[in-house]
């Protein structure tokens, strides 16, 4: 499919890529190859900018002051911000903003003044607390994290893992059990803020990334008013899940971003290296790696689209989501696998941005749903949930 | 006052040309084509200009391919008021993109018009003057700076070995320089208000212009590619050569 960009789509994508090119580039060049963030100030400078542009807040719905901006607009975007070394896990550096925790917008007006709205500014960090060392592709059956109500207060204990920036976090969601029920009609959401009795980060878990380490959890009598729930008891899972499916888009989209660079790069050393004689592009088995990598991108970029426009036009996407998910995230794997190997020895060194790609593309057939629970998804769907 | 802003489509900077197999000229076949930035900075120049009260309306024109359409809104999500489209697939020579922006230029009765200096496709150098020529106007080229005041223009130009300030009078013809000013990101409401904007489709026909192309491309081809550096033992040594084969000293 050679989807046609509409006019405002062509712009907004040729001002990003300039913008890409002329202001973080330059400044990430540097940087340390595992740098995680900008210099304040230079990140400052370009957050003012990126508001004069209009672009600041990025998935934030306009009616809380975010650009008016579809799901597509958004997808095209995100393949354009990650196109740096950076840019799988902090595209641009973060300078477009963003929503941080999307559940916030269901908050009541209380929950939204205290935490939705300084989150907005950018005053407040959180963390999304799902995962347990039980398990986190069934968290609707694993989670064993128990709340029991006391008075106004509702009285936590359990344990999380693998979740991001709880260290440095000013408050958080927090998934616990309120009920008997086994599966997800027993799980809520509570808000948690940090530091609070009771809430304790008891170690970082170092992962492939290099920067935004994820956080083990410890939770013991910890105190939270029935005020802080989000949504409603016993209601909490239908809020991670929503969030889970429309996320999978934009993290499907920032795997096909970096697939683009790494072909590009691929594309263009493959023509001036030279070995027995010729450049390594004459060789039939360089091209059948580029046209492989360009299979692969062409393919996981339309399936991201497909998801989107679905999205847009306010159908169920569900099952495109699962599948652009899956395939940007396998697919961003191999391309980034094949420009590597293209680049011989200088594909293994910190001095191209190849080797933190690599690492950080491993971790998206885990994150955010694993390929196998895609795969459950779609097959739910497609075969019909009787046989699952 | 009136300003007419022509912009050109052409092979983005950051694409790494290609000569054609045939040496007939450079490929352009799934080539990211963009603004010439010669143009952009034209551009900003008269929305500034609009900004500051000087100018009141800015009108764009393109000379190009149907495709041309999407440079022109870029103008025009950039501060363009609306857009001309003389639409056209054969290429077009510079004094033919000068004749018929003579006649836009009266017909519109434009005040100003600011061109890129060059486009960096085939750096030709020459549209704006030509057009200051036909339309036997003043005409200030490579410009850094420009300052609008009491029906003159004063321009400082880029010339060679330091800068030249010169005092035109209006209604005249500027083509800016790489300094004059650093043009803007479009921002997201200028973009969404770019696609209510007017683009008027003309043919050079309509113009009565003739752009049968006067020159004839004998060959393209590649720039010499570097070749290696040679070590000197000694002073001695880089003298002679700079004296025997390089011939420099
Ligand atoms: C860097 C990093 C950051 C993270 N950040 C967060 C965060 O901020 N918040 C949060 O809540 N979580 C976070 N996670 C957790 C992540 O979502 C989970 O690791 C993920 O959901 C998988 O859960 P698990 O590790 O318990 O694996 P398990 O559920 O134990 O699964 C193990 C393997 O078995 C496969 N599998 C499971 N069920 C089936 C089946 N039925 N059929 C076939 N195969 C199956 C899985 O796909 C997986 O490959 C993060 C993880 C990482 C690595």
């Amino acid at each position: 499919m050679d989807y046609q960009l509409t006019d405002e789509q062509r712009i907004i994508v040729d001002t990003l890529r300039k913008f890409m090119r002329e202001e973080i580039l330059p400044l990430e060049d540097k940087l340390d190859p595992d740098a995680g963030d900008l210099e304040p100030e230079d990140k400052a400078r370009l957050v003012a900018k990126v508001r004069d542009m209009g672009f600041y807040g990025l998935g934030i719905p306009p009616e809380f002051g975010g650009p008016d901006l579809d799901t597509t607009t958004q997808t095209l975007m995100a393949m354009e911000m990650t196109q740096h070394r950076a840019g799988l896990y902090n595209p641009a550096y973060g300078v477009f903003g963003g929503a941080g925790l999307a559940q916030l917008f269901e908050a009541t007006d209380a929950q939204k003044e205290k935490y939705l709205y300084p989150t907005l500014r950018g005053e407040k960090s959180t963390f999304f607390g799902l995962t347990e060392p039980s398990g986190g592709s069934d968290p609707a059956r694993a989670i064993q994290t128990r709340a029991v109500r006391d008075g106004e207060d509702w009285v936590l204990n359990g344990s999380k893992i693998f979740i991001s920036g709880a260290d440095r976090a000013d408050f958080g969601l927090i998934f616990a059990r309120t009920d008997s029920d086994k599966g997800r009609g027993g799980v809520t959401c509570f808000i948690v803020d940090v530091p609070s009795p009771g809430f304790y980060v008891r170690r970082v878990v170092h992962t492939l990334r290099s920067t935004r380490y994820a956080t083990e959890i410890q939770i013991e009598n910890l105190r939270v008013p029935d005020s802080n729930i989000l949504g409603e008891v016993n209601k909490g899972f239908a809020i991670a899940n929503d969030r889970l499916t429309r996320q999978r888009i934009p993290y499907a989209a920032g795997c096909v971003g970096v697939a683009i660079k790494a072909q590009e790069m691929a594309i263009e050393y493959c023509k001036i290296r030279n070995t027995f004689g010729g450049p390594l592009a004459s060789r039939q088995s360089i091209q059948w790696m580029i046209v492989d990598n360009e299979l692969d991108i062409r393919t996981a970029r339309y399936l991201c689209l497909d998801a989107a426009q679905k999205a847009d036009r306010g159908e169920e996407f569900r099952t495109e989501a699962a599948m652009a998910k899956l395939v940007g995230s396998e697919a961003g794997g191999r391309v980034v696998d094949r420009a590597m190997q293209i680049f011989g020895g200088y594909g293994m060194t910190k001095d191209f941005p190849f080797e933190r790609w690599y690492r950080e593309m491993r971790i998206r057939r885990i994150g955010e749903g694993p390929s196998e629970v895609q795969r459950l998804v779609i097959a739910r769907d497609i075969i019909g949930g009787a046989f699952h | 006052m009136k300003v007419l802003v022509p912009v050109k489509r052409v092979i983005d900077y950051n694409v790494k040309a290609r000569v054609k197999a045939d040496g007939s000229g450079v490929d352009l076949a799934n080539v990211k084509m963009s603004m010439n930035p010669f143009d952009e900075i034209s551009v900003e120049q008269a929305v500034r200009m609009k900004e500051a009260g000087t100018a009141t309306e800015i009108v764009i024109v393109s000379i190009g391919p149907a495709a041309a359409q999407e440079t022109i809104r870029t103008a025009l999500a950039m501060g363009g008021d609306r857009g001309i489209l003389v639409k056209t697939d054969q290429t077009v020579e510079p004094l033919a993109v000068a004749k018929i922006l003579k006649i836009i230029t009266e017909q519109e009765g434009a005040d100003i018009v600011i061109l890129g200096k060059q486009a960096i496709d085939d750096d030709s150098n020459q549209t704006g003057q030509m057009l200051a020529a036909l339309l036997g106007r003043s005409q200030a080229t490579f410009a850094s700076e420009v300052k609008i005041e009491g029906g003159k223009a004063e321009v400082t130009r880029e010339v060679d070995g330091g800068l030249q300030t010169i005092r035109v009078n209006l209604p005249t013809v500027i083509t800016v320089d790489l300094r004059l000013n650093e043009p803007r990101y479009a921002s997201l409401p200028n973009i969404m208000k770019a696609r209510k904007k007017p683009i008027d489709e003309k043919t050079p026909e309509d113009y009565g212009v003739d752009i049968t192309p006067r020159l004839k491309v004998l060959k393209t081809t590649e720039p010499p590619v570097r070749t290696a550096g040679v070590k000197v033992e000694s002073v001695q040594e880089l003298v002679a050569k700079l004296r025997n084969e390089a011939g420099v000293i």
